[in-house]
Protein backbone atom coordinates (compact mmCIF):
# COMPACT_ATOMS: atom_id res chain seq x y z
CA UNK A 1 0.00 0.00 0.00
CA UNK A 2 1.01 3.81 -1.18
CA UNK A 3 2.07 5.74 1.89
CA UNK A 4 -1.12 8.03 0.47
CA UNK A 5 -3.25 4.73 0.42
CA UNK A 6 -2.51 4.65 4.14
CA UNK A 7 -3.42 8.20 5.01
CA UNK A 8 -6.73 7.58 2.50
CA UNK A 9 -7.29 4.20 4.86
CA UNK A 10 -7.27 6.16 8.17
CA UNK A 11 -10.09 8.43 7.07
CA UNK A 12 -11.87 5.71 5.90
CA UNK A 13 -12.15 3.77 9.32
CA UNK A 14 -12.30 7.30 10.96
CA UNK A 15 -15.33 7.35 8.63
CA UNK A 16 -16.93 4.05 9.25
CA UNK A 17 -16.76 4.47 12.90
CA UNK A 18 -18.26 7.82 13.75
CA UNK A 19 -19.01 6.48 17.80
CA UNK A 20 -14.98 5.86 17.87
CA UNK A 21 -12.55 9.32 18.96
CA UNK A 22 -10.48 10.03 16.00
CA UNK A 23 -7.36 10.35 18.28
CA UNK A 24 -7.85 6.50 19.19
CA UNK A 25 -8.37 5.30 16.29
CA UNK A 26 -4.89 7.13 14.83
CA UNK A 27 -2.83 6.16 18.00
CA UNK A 28 -4.12 2.70 17.22
CA UNK A 29 -3.20 3.05 13.40
CA UNK A 30 0.92 4.59 14.48
CA UNK A 31 0.98 1.81 17.30
CA UNK A 32 -0.02 -0.44 14.04
CA UNK A 33 2.68 1.46 11.71
CA UNK A 34 5.27 2.40 13.99
CA UNK A 35 7.15 5.92 14.03
CA UNK A 36 10.50 7.46 12.52
CA UNK A 37 11.56 10.43 13.59
CA UNK A 38 12.77 12.47 11.43
CA UNK A 39 16.82 14.36 12.13
CA UNK A 40 14.80 17.74 12.99
CA UNK A 41 11.92 15.68 15.56
CA UNK A 42 15.25 14.41 17.20
CA UNK A 43 17.13 18.13 16.85
CA UNK A 44 14.71 19.27 19.50
CA UNK A 45 14.90 16.02 21.79
CA UNK A 46 16.57 17.39 25.06
CA UNK A 47 16.96 14.61 27.77
CA UNK A 48 16.35 17.06 30.62
CA UNK A 49 13.19 17.57 29.32
CA UNK A 50 11.80 14.57 27.67
CA UNK A 51 11.85 10.91 28.44
CA UNK A 52 14.09 9.03 26.10
CA UNK A 53 14.71 5.46 25.16
CA UNK A 54 17.01 3.49 27.41
CA UNK A 55 15.48 0.85 29.85
CA UNK A 56 13.10 -1.39 27.37
CA UNK A 57 12.37 -4.56 28.67
CA UNK A 58 11.28 -5.35 25.06
CA UNK A 59 13.12 -4.23 22.03
CA UNK A 60 12.47 -1.67 18.92
CA UNK A 61 11.05 -2.60 15.86
CA UNK A 62 13.93 -1.29 14.12
CA UNK A 63 16.50 -3.56 16.19
CA UNK A 64 18.51 -0.36 16.93
CA UNK A 65 19.07 1.09 20.62
CA UNK A 66 19.76 4.71 19.81
CA UNK A 67 18.21 8.01 21.79
CA UNK A 68 15.03 8.51 20.73
CA UNK A 69 11.43 9.61 22.18
CA UNK A 70 10.74 6.64 24.67
CA UNK A 71 7.10 7.68 22.97
CA UNK A 72 4.57 10.14 22.42
CA UNK A 73 1.50 11.79 24.09
CA UNK A 74 -1.54 13.43 22.29
CA UNK A 75 -3.63 16.25 22.74
CA UNK A 76 -6.43 14.22 24.88
CA UNK A 77 -3.81 12.90 27.50
CA UNK A 78 -3.67 9.87 25.99
CA UNK A 79 0.06 8.32 25.17
CA UNK A 80 1.15 6.48 21.72
CA UNK A 81 3.77 3.87 23.12
CA UNK A 82 5.22 3.13 19.54
CA UNK A 83 8.60 1.83 18.30
CA UNK A 84 11.26 3.24 16.23
CA UNK A 85 10.54 1.72 12.97
CA UNK A 86 12.15 1.88 9.62
CA UNK A 87 11.39 4.07 7.13
CA UNK A 88 11.09 1.36 4.22
CA UNK A 89 8.59 -0.34 6.73
CA UNK A 90 6.49 2.89 5.84
CA UNK A 91 5.77 4.13 9.46
CA UNK A 92 4.35 7.57 10.51
CA UNK A 93 7.01 9.86 10.33
CA UNK A 94 7.32 12.62 13.65
CA UNK A 95 8.99 15.94 12.30
CA UNK A 96 8.41 19.15 13.15
CA UNK A 97 5.49 21.74 12.59
CA UNK A 98 6.45 25.39 13.46
CA UNK A 99 8.65 23.89 16.58
CA UNK A 100 6.16 22.01 17.74
CA UNK A 101 6.78 17.62 17.29
CA UNK A 102 3.61 16.31 14.51
CA UNK A 103 2.66 13.05 13.48
CA UNK A 104 3.47 13.33 9.24
CA UNK A 105 2.11 10.62 7.12
CA UNK A 106 2.52 10.76 3.54
CA UNK A 107 3.82 13.98 3.55
CA UNK A 108 0.71 15.47 5.45
CA UNK A 109 0.59 16.64 8.95
CA UNK A 110 -2.49 14.80 10.77
CA UNK A 111 -1.83 15.48 14.62
CA UNK A 112 0.38 17.34 17.11
CA UNK A 113 2.09 15.39 19.36
CA UNK A 114 4.41 15.64 22.60
CA UNK A 115 7.41 13.72 23.95
CA UNK A 116 6.90 12.12 27.24
CA UNK A 117 8.08 14.57 29.75
CA UNK A 118 11.27 13.51 31.71
CA UNK A 119 11.06 12.41 35.67
CA UNK A 120 12.69 14.60 37.66
CA UNK A 121 14.99 11.65 38.86
CA UNK A 122 16.32 10.82 35.55
CA UNK A 123 20.19 12.15 35.72
CA UNK A 124 20.55 11.67 39.38
CA UNK A 125 22.72 8.68 40.69
CA UNK A 126 21.78 6.08 43.10
CA UNK A 127 24.09 5.87 46.91
CA UNK A 128 25.85 3.14 44.65
CA UNK A 129 26.45 5.44 41.59
CA UNK A 130 24.11 3.91 39.13
CA UNK A 131 22.38 5.96 37.00
CA UNK A 132 18.91 6.33 38.65
CA UNK A 133 17.13 5.65 34.99
CA UNK A 134 19.02 1.94 34.37
CA UNK A 135 16.68 0.49 37.10
CA UNK A 136 13.41 2.39 37.52
CA UNK A 137 11.96 4.34 34.47
CA UNK A 138 8.62 6.29 33.94
CA UNK A 139 5.71 6.59 31.85
CA UNK A 140 3.78 10.24 32.02
CA UNK A 141 1.82 9.03 35.18
CA UNK A 142 3.38 5.38 36.44
CA UNK A 143 6.74 4.22 37.67
CA UNK A 144 8.08 1.36 35.84
CA UNK A 145 10.32 -1.55 37.46
CA UNK A 146 11.58 -4.63 35.99
CA UNK A 147 12.94 -6.60 38.83
CA UNK A 148 14.45 -9.53 36.71
CA UNK A 149 15.18 -8.73 32.93
CA UNK A 150 15.01 -12.58 32.25
CA UNK A 151 12.54 -15.12 31.39
CA UNK A 152 13.44 -18.52 32.37
CA UNK A 153 10.90 -20.17 29.50
CA UNK A 154 14.08 -19.54 27.53
CA UNK A 155 15.73 -21.86 29.02
CA UNK A 156 14.30 -24.53 27.05
CA UNK A 157 13.72 -22.25 24.61
CA UNK A 158 9.77 -22.23 25.09
CA UNK A 159 9.67 -18.13 25.07
CA UNK A 160 6.81 -16.49 23.30
CA UNK A 161 6.97 -16.32 19.61
CA UNK A 162 6.32 -12.90 19.41
CA UNK A 163 9.22 -11.92 22.79
CA UNK A 164 12.47 -10.68 22.21
CA UNK A 165 13.38 -10.45 26.06
CA UNK A 166 16.56 -12.41 26.11
CA UNK A 167 17.83 -10.24 22.87
CA UNK A 168 17.19 -7.45 24.40
CA UNK A 169 19.25 -8.15 27.72
CA UNK A 170 22.04 -8.93 25.38
CA UNK A 171 22.16 -5.82 23.84
CA UNK A 172 21.16 -3.78 27.16
CA UNK A 173 23.78 -5.57 29.03
CA UNK A 174 25.99 -4.27 26.98
CA UNK A 175 24.86 -1.23 24.93
CA UNK A 176 23.21 0.12 28.28
CA UNK A 177 24.72 -1.64 31.31
CA UNK A 178 21.55 -2.32 32.04
CA UNK A 179 20.92 -5.08 35.48
CA UNK A 180 19.31 -7.91 35.13
CA UNK A 181 18.20 -8.05 38.76
CA UNK A 182 18.34 -4.98 40.66
CA UNK A 183 18.77 -4.61 44.43
CA UNK A 184 15.46 -4.04 46.18
CA UNK A 185 16.62 -1.28 48.84
CA UNK A 186 17.99 0.48 45.45
CA UNK A 187 15.23 0.23 43.67
CA UNK A 188 13.35 1.75 46.55
CA UNK A 189 15.84 4.62 47.08
CA UNK A 190 15.07 5.38 43.50
CA UNK A 191 11.07 5.63 44.02
CA UNK A 192 11.72 7.42 46.74
CA UNK A 193 13.29 10.12 44.75
CA UNK A 194 10.81 10.15 42.27
CA UNK A 195 7.64 10.85 44.87
CA UNK A 196 9.87 13.93 45.49
CA UNK A 197 8.06 15.16 42.14
CA UNK A 198 4.49 16.70 43.08
CA UNK A 199 1.77 14.73 40.90
CA UNK A 200 3.76 12.76 39.09
CA UNK A 201 2.81 9.19 39.45
CA UNK A 202 -0.23 7.77 40.06
CA UNK A 203 0.50 3.97 40.20
CA UNK A 204 3.88 1.75 40.99
CA UNK A 205 4.34 -0.90 37.65
CA UNK A 206 6.27 -3.92 38.12
CA UNK A 207 6.92 -6.60 35.72
CA UNK A 208 9.24 -9.71 35.08
CA UNK A 209 10.17 -12.27 32.82
CA UNK A 210 8.55 -15.70 34.32
CA UNK A 211 10.85 -17.62 36.55
CA UNK A 212 9.90 -21.02 36.97
CA UNK A 213 11.93 -22.24 40.54
CA UNK A 214 10.74 -22.69 44.09
CA UNK A 215 9.23 -25.06 45.87
CA UNK A 216 5.91 -24.63 43.86
CA UNK A 217 7.01 -23.40 40.09
CA UNK A 218 6.94 -19.55 40.52
CA UNK A 219 7.49 -19.27 44.12
CA UNK A 220 10.65 -17.33 43.20
CA UNK A 221 9.26 -14.73 40.88
CA UNK A 222 6.48 -14.60 43.99
CA UNK A 223 9.81 -13.85 46.49
CA UNK A 224 11.23 -11.11 43.79
CA UNK A 225 8.04 -9.35 43.81
CA UNK A 226 7.35 -9.23 47.10
CA UNK A 227 10.80 -8.56 47.94
CA UNK A 228 9.97 -5.10 45.97
CA UNK A 229 7.02 -4.32 47.29
CA UNK A 230 8.14 -4.41 50.94
CA UNK A 231 10.75 -2.36 50.42
CA UNK A 232 8.59 0.06 48.84
CA UNK A 233 5.95 -0.44 51.27
CA UNK A 234 8.06 1.52 53.60
CA UNK A 235 7.75 4.77 51.53
CA UNK A 236 3.64 5.10 51.88
CA UNK A 237 1.43 5.32 54.70
CA UNK A 238 -1.39 3.16 53.30
CA UNK A 239 -0.73 -0.62 53.46
CA UNK A 240 -2.27 -0.67 50.22
CA UNK A 241 -0.43 1.95 47.29
CA UNK A 242 -2.02 2.38 43.53
CA UNK A 243 0.49 -0.45 41.72
CA UNK A 244 0.40 -2.96 39.34
CA UNK A 245 2.20 -6.35 38.54
CA UNK A 246 2.02 -7.70 35.23
CA UNK A 247 3.13 -11.35 36.47
CA UNK A 248 2.42 -15.43 36.17
CA UNK A 249 -0.49 -16.75 36.55
CA UNK A 250 -0.41 -17.98 40.37
CA UNK A 251 -2.16 -20.36 41.93
CA UNK A 252 -4.69 -19.07 45.07
CA UNK A 253 -2.08 -20.01 47.84
CA UNK A 254 0.60 -17.99 45.93
CA UNK A 255 -1.60 -15.04 45.22
CA UNK A 256 -2.78 -15.03 48.27
CA UNK A 257 0.40 -14.62 49.71
CA UNK A 258 1.43 -11.94 47.27
CA UNK A 259 -1.38 -10.02 48.49
CA UNK A 260 -1.15 -10.38 52.03
CA UNK A 261 2.44 -9.60 51.76
CA UNK A 262 2.50 -6.75 49.38
CA UNK A 263 0.83 -2.97 49.23
CA UNK A 264 -0.43 -4.69 45.65
CA UNK A 265 -3.75 -3.28 44.26
CA UNK A 266 -4.12 -5.07 41.17
CA UNK A 267 -3.08 -8.02 39.27
CA UNK A 268 -2.48 -8.93 35.78
CA UNK A 269 -1.39 -12.21 34.09
CA UNK A 270 -1.52 -11.94 30.31
CA UNK A 271 -2.85 -14.60 28.33
CA UNK A 272 -1.63 -12.94 25.08
CA UNK A 273 -4.41 -14.72 23.03
CA UNK A 274 -7.78 -16.16 23.62
CA UNK A 275 -7.53 -19.85 21.73
CA UNK A 276 -5.89 -22.50 23.16
CA UNK A 277 -4.14 -23.77 19.89
CA UNK A 278 -2.65 -21.01 19.57
CA UNK A 279 -1.91 -20.66 23.14
CA UNK A 280 0.34 -23.53 23.01
CA UNK A 281 2.36 -22.47 20.13
CA UNK A 282 2.70 -19.10 20.86
CA UNK A 283 3.46 -19.87 24.27
CA UNK A 284 5.10 -22.86 24.82
CA UNK A 285 6.34 -21.96 28.24
CA UNK A 286 3.43 -20.70 29.49
CA UNK A 287 1.68 -23.71 28.36
CA UNK A 288 4.06 -26.43 29.70
CA UNK A 289 4.50 -25.14 33.02
CA UNK A 290 0.67 -23.58 33.71
CA UNK A 291 -1.40 -24.38 30.59
CA UNK A 292 -4.55 -22.80 29.04
CA UNK A 293 -7.10 -23.78 31.14
CA UNK A 294 -5.29 -23.19 34.17
CA UNK A 295 -4.19 -19.90 33.39
CA UNK A 296 -7.80 -18.88 32.89
CA UNK A 297 -9.12 -20.51 35.96
CA UNK A 298 -6.00 -18.72 38.07
CA UNK A 299 -7.01 -15.40 36.45
CA UNK A 300 -10.72 -15.61 37.92
CA UNK A 301 -9.53 -17.02 41.12
CA UNK A 302 -7.66 -14.27 41.80
CA UNK A 303 -10.93 -11.65 41.29
CA UNK A 304 -11.95 -13.07 44.93
CA UNK A 305 -8.32 -11.75 45.97
CA UNK A 306 -8.01 -8.64 43.89
CA UNK A 307 -11.70 -7.63 43.43
CA UNK A 308 -13.70 -6.90 40.50
CA UNK A 309 -12.30 -4.47 38.71
CA UNK A 310 -8.45 -5.42 39.89
CA UNK A 311 -8.09 -8.54 37.93
CA UNK A 312 -7.12 -8.16 33.79
CA UNK A 313 -5.43 -10.18 31.04
CA UNK A 314 -3.72 -9.13 28.46
CA UNK A 315 -3.35 -9.80 24.55
CA UNK A 316 -0.42 -9.43 21.94
CA UNK A 317 -3.37 -8.32 19.26
CA UNK A 318 -2.60 -9.66 15.75
CA UNK A 319 -0.67 -12.59 16.64
CA UNK A 320 -4.11 -14.54 16.66
CA UNK A 321 -3.39 -14.25 12.71
CA UNK A 322 0.06 -15.36 12.24
CA UNK A 323 0.65 -18.05 9.62
CA UNK A 324 0.62 -21.11 9.09
CA UNK A 325 -1.35 -21.95 12.50
CA UNK A 326 -3.60 -18.53 12.92
CA UNK A 327 -7.38 -17.58 12.32
CA UNK A 328 -7.95 -17.58 8.44
CA UNK A 329 -10.15 -14.36 8.85
CA UNK A 330 -10.04 -11.68 10.65
CA UNK A 331 -14.22 -11.89 11.33
CA UNK A 332 -13.24 -15.05 12.56
CA UNK A 333 -10.38 -13.84 15.03
CA UNK A 334 -12.48 -11.45 16.49
CA UNK A 335 -15.57 -13.46 17.18
CA UNK A 336 -13.77 -15.97 18.52
CA UNK A 337 -11.67 -13.91 20.65
CA UNK A 338 -14.72 -11.55 21.71
CA UNK A 339 -16.58 -14.87 22.74
CA UNK A 340 -13.82 -15.70 24.93
CA UNK A 341 -12.87 -12.57 26.14
CA UNK A 342 -16.74 -12.27 27.40
CA UNK A 343 -16.20 -15.96 29.12
CA UNK A 344 -13.45 -13.62 31.61
CA UNK A 345 -15.52 -10.68 31.98
CA UNK A 346 -18.88 -12.08 33.25
CA UNK A 347 -16.38 -13.84 35.88
CA UNK A 348 -14.88 -10.52 36.79
CA UNK A 349 -12.05 -10.31 34.68
CA UNK A 350 -11.06 -7.76 32.20
CA UNK A 351 -9.26 -8.30 29.06
CA UNK A 352 -7.29 -5.77 27.44
CA UNK A 353 -4.78 -5.60 24.40
CA UNK A 354 -1.58 -4.26 22.90
CA UNK A 355 -0.92 -3.71 19.48
CA UNK A 356 1.64 -6.23 18.42
CA UNK A 357 4.72 -5.26 16.68
CA UNK A 358 6.71 -7.48 14.74
CA UNK A 359 10.16 -7.13 16.14
CA UNK A 360 13.38 -8.68 14.42
CA UNK A 361 14.90 -11.08 17.27
CA UNK A 362 11.59 -12.24 17.39
CA UNK A 363 10.13 -15.81 16.08
CA UNK A 364 7.07 -14.13 14.41
CA UNK A 365 8.89 -11.09 13.82
CA UNK A 366 8.87 -11.20 10.15
CA UNK A 367 5.31 -11.32 9.65
CA UNK A 368 2.41 -8.44 9.49
CA UNK A 369 -0.23 -7.15 12.31
CA UNK A 370 -3.79 -6.84 11.54
CA UNK A 371 -5.24 -3.94 9.63
CA UNK A 372 -6.50 -1.06 11.73
CA UNK A 373 -10.23 -2.07 11.10
CA UNK A 374 -9.79 -5.00 13.05
CA UNK A 375 -7.97 -3.34 15.73
CA UNK A 376 -10.58 -0.66 15.91
CA UNK A 377 -13.18 -3.52 15.91
CA UNK A 378 -11.41 -5.36 18.97
CA UNK A 379 -10.76 -2.04 21.22
CA UNK A 380 -14.28 -1.28 20.58
CA UNK A 381 -15.86 -5.28 21.56
CA UNK A 382 -13.60 -5.18 24.69
CA UNK A 383 -14.58 -1.95 25.68
CA UNK A 384 -18.17 -2.88 25.46
CA UNK A 385 -17.45 -6.05 27.19
CA UNK A 386 -16.58 -3.53 30.20
CA UNK A 387 -19.90 -2.22 29.84
CA UNK A 388 -22.01 -5.09 30.00
CA UNK A 389 -19.91 -6.35 33.15
CA UNK A 390 -19.64 -3.28 34.48
CA UNK A 391 -16.42 -3.77 34.84
CA UNK A 392 -13.97 -0.83 35.58
CA UNK A 393 -10.45 -0.79 34.21
CA UNK A 394 -8.46 2.26 36.25
CA UNK A 395 -5.48 0.59 37.00
CA UNK A 396 -4.59 -0.23 33.22
CA UNK A 397 -6.36 2.61 31.92
CA UNK A 398 -4.71 6.21 29.66
CA UNK A 399 -2.98 7.38 32.48
CA UNK A 400 -1.67 4.12 34.52
CA UNK A 401 -0.49 2.16 31.30
CA UNK A 402 -1.60 3.66 28.02
CA UNK A 403 -0.75 1.01 25.70
CA UNK A 404 -4.21 -0.44 25.49
CA UNK A 405 -6.48 1.40 22.79
CA UNK A 406 -9.56 -0.63 24.31
CA UNK A 407 -9.09 0.74 27.58
CA UNK A 408 -8.96 4.44 26.03
CA UNK A 409 -12.16 3.77 25.03
CA UNK A 410 -13.21 3.21 28.45
CA UNK A 411 -12.10 6.45 30.18
CA UNK A 412 -16.03 7.73 29.48
CA UNK A 413 -17.34 4.63 32.11
CA UNK A 414 -19.77 6.07 34.29
CA UNK A 415 -18.24 3.35 36.75
CA UNK B 1 -11.38 35.89 20.83
CA UNK B 2 -13.16 39.20 19.95
CA UNK B 3 -10.67 42.15 20.75
CA UNK B 4 -13.71 44.36 22.64
CA UNK B 5 -14.13 41.38 24.90
CA UNK B 6 -10.76 40.91 26.02
CA UNK B 7 -10.15 43.25 28.33
CA UNK B 8 -13.72 42.73 30.03
CA UNK B 9 -12.67 38.98 30.15
CA UNK B 10 -9.45 39.27 31.79
CA UNK B 11 -10.71 42.09 34.37
CA UNK B 12 -13.50 39.43 35.18
CA UNK B 13 -10.60 36.86 35.52
CA UNK B 14 -8.51 39.12 37.80
CA UNK B 15 -10.91 39.50 40.49
CA UNK B 16 -11.07 36.83 42.64
CA UNK B 17 -14.97 37.62 43.56
CA UNK B 18 -16.09 36.72 40.08
CA UNK B 19 -18.13 33.67 40.01
CA UNK B 20 -16.71 30.96 37.25
CA UNK B 21 -18.54 28.14 35.64
CA UNK B 22 -17.90 25.62 33.47
CA UNK B 23 -21.27 23.67 31.71
CA UNK B 24 -20.91 21.03 29.58
CA UNK B 25 -23.42 18.46 28.44
CA UNK B 26 -23.43 14.70 28.54
CA UNK B 27 -23.56 12.12 25.46
CA UNK B 28 -27.15 12.22 25.50
CA UNK B 29 -27.10 16.17 26.00
CA UNK B 30 -28.19 16.52 30.09
CA UNK B 31 -26.62 19.65 31.01
CA UNK B 32 -24.00 19.55 34.01
CA UNK B 33 -22.53 23.02 35.19
CA UNK B 34 -19.76 23.58 37.98
CA UNK B 35 -17.65 26.25 39.88
CA UNK B 36 -14.52 26.02 38.32
CA UNK B 37 -12.34 28.54 41.27
CA UNK B 38 -9.03 28.20 39.01
CA UNK B 39 -10.42 29.17 35.48
CA UNK B 40 -8.05 31.45 34.13
CA UNK B 41 -6.50 32.72 30.62
CA UNK B 42 -3.22 31.12 30.07
CA UNK B 43 -0.83 33.05 27.91
CA UNK B 44 -2.23 31.51 24.94
CA UNK B 45 -5.40 32.80 25.42
CA UNK B 46 -7.02 29.14 26.11
CA UNK B 47 -8.98 28.93 28.99
CA UNK B 48 -7.40 26.33 31.86
CA UNK B 49 -9.84 25.05 33.40
CA UNK B 50 -8.63 22.50 36.21
CA UNK B 51 -10.25 19.34 36.99
CA UNK B 52 -9.86 18.08 40.61
CA UNK B 53 -11.67 14.49 39.86
CA UNK B 54 -10.62 11.97 37.37
CA UNK B 55 -14.59 10.81 36.99
CA UNK B 56 -16.27 13.72 37.47
CA UNK B 57 -19.08 13.86 34.88
CA UNK B 58 -17.47 17.33 33.56
CA UNK B 59 -14.05 15.73 33.04
CA UNK B 60 -15.62 12.89 30.65
CA UNK B 61 -18.24 15.47 29.33
CA UNK B 62 -15.26 17.69 28.64
CA UNK B 63 -13.06 14.71 27.06
CA UNK B 64 -16.06 13.65 25.17
CA UNK B 65 -16.11 17.53 23.66
CA UNK B 66 -12.30 17.19 22.67
CA UNK B 67 -13.09 13.88 20.99
CA UNK B 68 -16.10 14.71 18.89
CA UNK B 69 -15.17 18.51 18.45
CA UNK B 70 -18.16 19.48 20.76
CA UNK B 71 -18.16 22.94 22.99
CA UNK B 72 -18.51 23.78 26.67
CA UNK B 73 -19.52 27.06 28.08
CA UNK B 74 -18.24 29.11 30.64
CA UNK B 75 -19.78 32.17 32.39
CA UNK B 76 -18.10 34.42 34.00
CA UNK B 77 -20.09 36.67 36.04
CA UNK B 78 -18.48 39.68 38.39
CA UNK B 79 -19.67 41.24 41.83
CA UNK B 80 -20.94 44.09 39.62
CA UNK B 81 -22.94 42.27 37.68
CA UNK B 82 -20.89 42.17 34.44
CA UNK B 83 -21.17 38.59 33.00
CA UNK B 84 -19.73 37.06 29.95
CA UNK B 85 -20.42 33.60 28.20
CA UNK B 86 -17.60 32.27 26.33
CA UNK B 87 -18.02 29.15 24.25
CA UNK B 88 -15.16 26.69 23.74
CA UNK B 89 -13.76 23.64 22.11
CA UNK B 90 -11.44 21.40 24.75
CA UNK B 91 -7.92 21.20 22.90
CA UNK B 92 -5.59 19.47 25.40
CA UNK B 93 -6.07 17.24 28.18
CA UNK B 94 -2.52 18.13 29.72
CA UNK B 95 -1.73 15.11 32.90
CA UNK B 96 1.78 15.02 33.39
CA UNK B 97 4.90 17.52 32.50
CA UNK B 98 5.87 20.61 34.33
CA UNK B 99 2.75 22.63 33.60
CA UNK B 100 0.84 19.77 35.30
CA UNK B 101 3.01 20.06 38.37
CA UNK B 102 2.90 23.57 38.64
CA UNK B 103 -1.12 23.75 38.48
CA UNK B 104 -0.57 20.18 40.81
CA UNK B 105 1.06 22.27 43.65
CA UNK B 106 -0.96 25.23 43.34
CA UNK B 107 -4.24 23.14 43.82
CA UNK B 108 -2.62 21.62 47.01
CA UNK B 109 -1.14 25.02 48.08
CA UNK B 110 -5.19 26.16 48.12
CA UNK B 111 -7.03 22.77 49.31
CA UNK B 112 -4.86 21.82 51.33
CA UNK B 113 -4.13 17.71 50.29
CA UNK B 114 -6.24 17.43 47.21
CA UNK B 115 -5.66 16.34 43.93
CA UNK B 116 -5.66 16.97 40.25
CA UNK B 117 -6.62 14.86 37.64
CA UNK B 118 -6.49 16.75 34.17
CA UNK B 119 -5.19 20.67 33.42
CA UNK B 120 -7.97 21.55 30.53
CA UNK B 121 -7.13 23.69 27.83
CA UNK B 122 -9.99 25.26 26.46
CA UNK B 123 -10.07 27.07 23.00
CA UNK B 124 -12.89 30.10 23.19
CA UNK B 125 -14.81 30.25 20.03
CA UNK B 126 -17.47 32.37 20.76
CA UNK B 127 -18.17 35.47 23.28
CA UNK B 128 -21.35 36.87 24.21
CA UNK B 129 -21.81 39.67 26.85
CA UNK B 130 -24.50 38.63 29.26
CA UNK B 131 -24.13 41.60 31.53
CA UNK B 132 -27.81 42.46 32.08
CA UNK B 133 -28.00 46.18 32.35
CA UNK B 134 -26.12 46.07 28.80
CA UNK B 135 -28.23 43.14 27.40
CA UNK B 136 -31.34 45.07 28.51
CA UNK B 137 -30.62 48.23 26.52
CA UNK B 138 -29.86 46.39 23.81
CA UNK B 139 -33.48 43.73 24.09
CA UNK B 140 -35.88 46.78 24.52
CA UNK B 141 -33.88 48.59 21.46
CA UNK B 142 -33.56 45.94 19.12
CA UNK B 143 -37.31 43.89 20.39
CA UNK B 144 -39.82 46.51 21.56
CA UNK B 145 -42.06 43.70 21.80
CA UNK B 146 -40.63 41.84 23.98
CA UNK B 147 -41.36 45.00 26.84
CA UNK B 148 -44.24 44.31 29.06
CA UNK B 149 -47.04 47.01 28.40
CA UNK B 150 -47.08 47.79 32.45
CA UNK B 151 -43.44 49.10 32.36
CA UNK B 152 -44.36 51.63 29.74
CA UNK B 153 -47.34 53.22 31.55
CA UNK B 154 -47.31 57.39 32.20
CA UNK B 155 -47.03 56.62 36.27
CA UNK B 156 -47.23 60.50 36.41
CA UNK B 157 -50.82 61.18 34.74
CA UNK B 158 -52.39 58.02 36.34
CA UNK B 159 -51.62 58.92 39.54
CA UNK B 160 -52.86 62.27 39.12
CA UNK B 161 -56.12 60.82 38.12
CA UNK B 162 -56.28 58.68 40.91
CA UNK B 163 -55.78 61.11 43.79
CA UNK B 164 -58.84 63.23 42.27
CA UNK B 165 -62.04 61.30 43.52
S1 LIG C 1 6.40 -15.00 29.42
FE1 LIG C 1 6.66 -14.91 27.21
S2 LIG C 1 6.45 -12.70 26.73
FE2 LIG C 1 6.81 -12.85 28.92
S3 LIG C 1 9.02 -12.62 29.13
FE3 LIG C 1 8.61 -14.84 29.05
S4 LIG C 1 8.82 -15.37 26.92
FE4 LIG C 1 8.64 -13.17 27.01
Amino acid sequence: MTQRGEVEHLNDIVAKYPEVPQLIILKTDVQRRGVFYTDSALSVLDEKKHSITGTHIFGTRDGKIAPRPESLLLRDGTSIITTPTAIEDNPYVVDLLYGQPYLFDGGEPIEEVDYWPAPAFYGKLTRSGIPMQKIVSARPQRLVINPHRYCTFWNNSNGCTFCDIVAQIKKGKKDLQIQVRPKADEIAEIVAEALNEPGRYSAVFLTSGSVINGTEPFDEEIDIYIEVFQELGKLFRTKKFPSQIIGTAYSEAQLERLYRQTGLMSYTADIEVLNEDLFNIHCPGKAEWIGYKEWKRRLVNAVDIFGRGFVNTGLVAGIELTTPHGFKTEDEALSRTLEEAEDLASQGVSTVYIVWSPRPDTVIGNQKNASLDYYIRLAKGLHELRVTYKLPIMFDDYRHCGNHPDTDLSRLLPF
Amino acid sequence: MPLTLQPIIRLLLDDTGTTRIVATTSEDGSPYAVISPFLHLNHDGFFVHLELLETSITNRNLLRNLWFDRKAAINLTGKDGRSVLVKGVPVKAIISGPIFSEYYTKVRQAFGDADLSTVWLIKPVEIVNETYAERKIEEETQYPFSVHLDRLVNRKKSTQKKDRP
